[in-house]
C-alpha cells in the first residue's frame, strides 16, 4: 500500500499537479485504509463505485485547484444526492436523498472526491456517537474508548488517515469536542456563514456544519470552500474570503481572555495543566492573556436543553411514515401509526429528546422554557460581545476530560450534555469555535484547546491556532 | 418539577406522536424526570432582560422571489414514500365508518 494519505493535502497536490499520482491512487489508498480498520466503524456507507467513477474522470481534468482529487469524507446527516443519507437512524436506514446539499455542491466544484457517509450520533444528538443505530465509531487513538459526537466518525476517519479531511456539523459543540477526543483540528464557524440547505436539522437555531482536518491549515483552506451567501438559507452570510491570509504572523500583542468558568474544579488537572502550558506560552510570545467572566455562561446546558429540545421536537415531527423513512407494519388508524412509525423508528436517545420538546413548547411552558431561554441566550450573546470589545481571542479547554471507555455511564439521560459544558456557550451566542490538539494526558489521550472568535473572524483564531501547533511541533508535542 | 406520574408520560408521549408500551412506562418516569430536573434550572435564572435572540445573525433576511421553476416530478419522489397507488402517496385510514 502506499502511503499519499499520510501527507499533507499541499503535498498531494504538488503530486497531483506534476502528475506523479493520479486521484485513483488516492481513492483506492483511502478504500484499502478503511477495510483494514474497518473496525473503527466511522463510515455508515461508503461510494466506492461514485469514488473510483469520479477518480477516472477528473484524468481527464485540470488540477485548478488545492482540494483537486481530494477524498472527503461527510458525515451522514449531510445530503447526498443518490447516495443513502440515514443520520444514523432506522429512520432514514434507506433513505436517499434526491438532492445535494449545499455544501456537497461545493465540493463537487472542486472536484474533491467522497469517499462515504461517515457515523454520528442519531440525528446528531449524543456526545458519543454511541446512539448510532449502525453501532458505535471508535476513537483511532484508542479503540476502547468513544470517538466523541456527534461527528465521532468524521473525527475518528481523519484522526486514523482514512481520509485527510472530512464534514462535520455542531449544534452544541458536535465537531469540537470530537476532534479534541481524537487530536484534529475541528472548527464550527459563525452561524450562517455555511448553508444549512441539506443539513438534516436538528436545532435550527444552533445547527452549523463545518470541517475537520488533521492541522490548521487544511482546514482554513476547507473553509474557503465552503462559506458563502445561499439563497436557500436566509441565514447565510455573503462572504468570500481567504481563512489562511494569516497564518504564519506573529501573536505578539494579541489580547485573550480565559473565562474563569472554562477552568473551573471539575476539569480535569492534567487537561487544566496543559491549558495553563499554553498560556504561558503565549505570554512569553508577547500576548496578553487575562482571566475573564461571561455572564450566564454557568446557564448555557440548561438555555442548550431547551432551545435543542424544542427545536428538535419540531424538526422532527416531519418523520412521520408517509412520504419517506421508515413506515410501521400498523396502518389500521393514522394516529397509531404516526405513533408506532416514530417508536419504531427512533432510538431511545432521540425519542427521550421529542418527548422532553414537546412538552416544553407546549401550552404555557413555551413562555416559561422556550422563550426565557431565549432571552438569557441574548444575555450570553451580549456578554461575548463585551469580552470582544477588549480581546482578540478567548481560549479553555475543549473538554474536561480526554475520550472515556464505550461502556461508561451508557444510562446517564443528563451525560449527554454535560460533556460539551465548556463547547456549548459558543452555540449560544452564534460565534466561531474551534479545538485543536494541544498535548496528551498521561494515557495517552489527546487534550484539545478550544479557541473562540468574534462573529466572523475565524481568521484570527486560524492565526493563534496555528502558531501553538508550530510551537508545539517545536518541542515534540501536540500530536 | 413535580415528581412525573404515569399520566402525565403518557400525555407527554401523545404530544410527541410517540407510541410507549405500558412497560415502558418506569423508564421514562425516570428518564424524562432527570431531564426535566435539568431543564427546570432555568426558573432560579435572574436578572437577565427580556431581549430575546431568536436567530444568531443580525443581516437582513430576504425571503427569494416565489418563482414558478421545474420541479421534481412525482416518479421522481414516489420511491422515497413507503407506499404508492398509482399516481398516489398511500396514507392508512383516516376516518373510521
Amino acid at each position: 500500500m502506499n502511503n499519499y494519505l499520510d501527507l499533507s493535502i499541499l503535498e498531494i497536490h504538488n503530486l497531483l499537479k506534476e502528475k506523479k499520482i493520479k486521484p485513483l491512487d488516492l481513492v483506492m489508498e483511502a478504500f484499502e485504509r478503511i477495510e483494514e480498520k474497518k473496525e473503527l466503524n466511522v463510515f455508515i456507507t461508503l461510494c466506492k463505485e461514485e469514488a473510483i467513477k469520479k477518480a477516472k474522470e477528473l484524468e481527464e481534468k485540470d488540477v485548478d485547484n488545492i482540494l483537486f482529487g481530494i477524498p472527503v469524507a461527510i458525515k451522514d446527516n449531510i445530503s447526498t444526492k443518490d447516495i443513502r443519507t440515514t443520520c444514523a437512524s432506522k429512520m432514514l436506514e434507506n433513505y436517499i436523498p434526491l438532492y445535494n446539499a449545499t455544501v456537497i455542491d461545493k465540493i463537487n466544484e472542486k472536484n474533491m472526491i467522497i469517499i462515504g457517509k461517515t457515523n454520528m450520533d442519531e440525528f446528531a444528538m449524543g456526545s458519543t456517537s454511541r446512539t448510532s443505530y449502525f453501532g458505535p465509531p471508535l476513537n483511532a487513538v484508542d479503540k476502547t474508548r468513544i470517538a466523541g459526537g456527534s461527528s465521532g466518525g468524521s473525527a475518528s476517519a481523519v484522526a486514523a488517515h482514512l481520509i485527510p479531511i472530512s464534514l462535520g456539523s455542531d449544534t452544541g459543540g458536535s465537531i469540537r469536542q470530537p476532534a479534541s477526543y481524537n487530536g484534529i483540528v475541528g472548527m464550527k464557524p459563525t452561524y450562517g456563514s455555511i448553508s444549512r440547505y441539506g443539513l438534516v436539522a436538528f436545532a435550527s437555531s444552533l445547527d452549523q456544519i463545518g470541517p475537520m482536518s488533521r492541522n490548521v491549515y487544511e482546514n482554513a483552506l476547507f473553509l474557503n470552500t465552503l462559506i458563502g451567501k445561499d439563497e436557500k438559507d436566509l441565514t447565510t452570510t455573503d462572504r468570500v474570503e481567504d481563512f489562511t491570509r494569516y497564518i504564519g504572523e506573529d501573536i505578539k500583542g494579541m489580547k485573550i481572555g480565559v473565562p474563569e468558568y472554562f477552568m473551573k474544579e471539575d476539569v480535569n488537572p492534567e487537561i487544566k495543566n496543559h491549558v495553563e502550558k499554553i498560556i504561558s506560552m503565549l505570554k512569553e510570545h508577547g500576548a496578553t492573556v487575562e482571566y475573564i467572566t461571561i455572564d450566564y455562561i454557568e446557564n448555557a446546558v440548561t438555555l442548550y436543553q431547551i432551545i435543542a429540545m424544542g427545536e428538535a421536537s419540531s424538526n422532527l415531527a416531519r418523520f412521520d411514515g408517509i412520504r419517506y423513512g421508515y413506515a410501521s407494519g400498523d396502518r389500521e388508524d393514522l394516529d397509531m401509526f404516526y405513533k408506532k412509525t416514530r417508536a419504531e423508528g427512533f432510538g431511545e436517545e432521540v425519542k427521550r429528546r421529542i418527548m422532553v420538546g414537546s412538552y416544553l413548547l407546549s401550552g404555557e411552558n413555551a413562555e416559561i422554557y422556550y422563550n426565557k431561554a431565549l432571552s438569557i441566550r441574548d444575555d450570553i450573546k451580549k456578554s461575548f460581545e463585551k469580552a470582544f470589545a477588549n480581546y482578540d481571542l478567548i481560549i479553555g479547554p475543549t473538554t474536561t476530560t480526554t475520550a472515556y471507555k464505550l461502556t461508561d455511564d451508557l444510562d446517564n439521560p443528563i451525560k449527554a450534555f454535560l460533556d460539551d459544558i465548556l463547547v456549548i456557550p459558543v452555540n449560544m451566542a452564534g460565534l466561531p469555535g474551534m479545538s485543536i490538539p494541544i498535548g496528551k494526558d498521561e494515557t495517552n489521550l489527546p487534550i484539545g484547546l478550544h479557541i473562540i472568535g468574534n462573529f466572523f473572524e475565524e481568521a484570527i483564531m486560524y492565526k493563534l491556532a496555528a502558531f501553538i501547533e508550530t510551537e508545539l511541533k517545536k518541542i515534540g508535542e501536540g500530536k | 418539577m413535580n415528581n412525573l406520574s404515569e399520566k402525565d408520560v403518557k400525555h407527554v408521549a401523545d404530544l410527541a406522536r410517540i407510541y410507549i408500551k405500558e412497560e415502558e412506562i418506569p423508564k421514562y418516569m425516570v428518564n424524562l424526570q432527570s431531564l426535566l430536573n435539568e431543564v427546570d434550572k432555568i426558573k432560579d435564572i435572574k436578572g437577565y432582560d427580556d431581549e430575546m435572540l431568536i436567530t444568531p445573525v443580525n443581516h437582513e433576511t430576504i425571503p427569494r422571489k416565489d418563482e414558478m421553476k421545474e420541479t421534481l416530478t412525482f416518479q421522481e419522489v414516489s420511491y422515497l414514500a413507503p407506499k404508492v397507488s398509482g399516481n398516489y402517496i398511500e396514507v392508512p385510514v383516516m376516518i373510521h365508518e
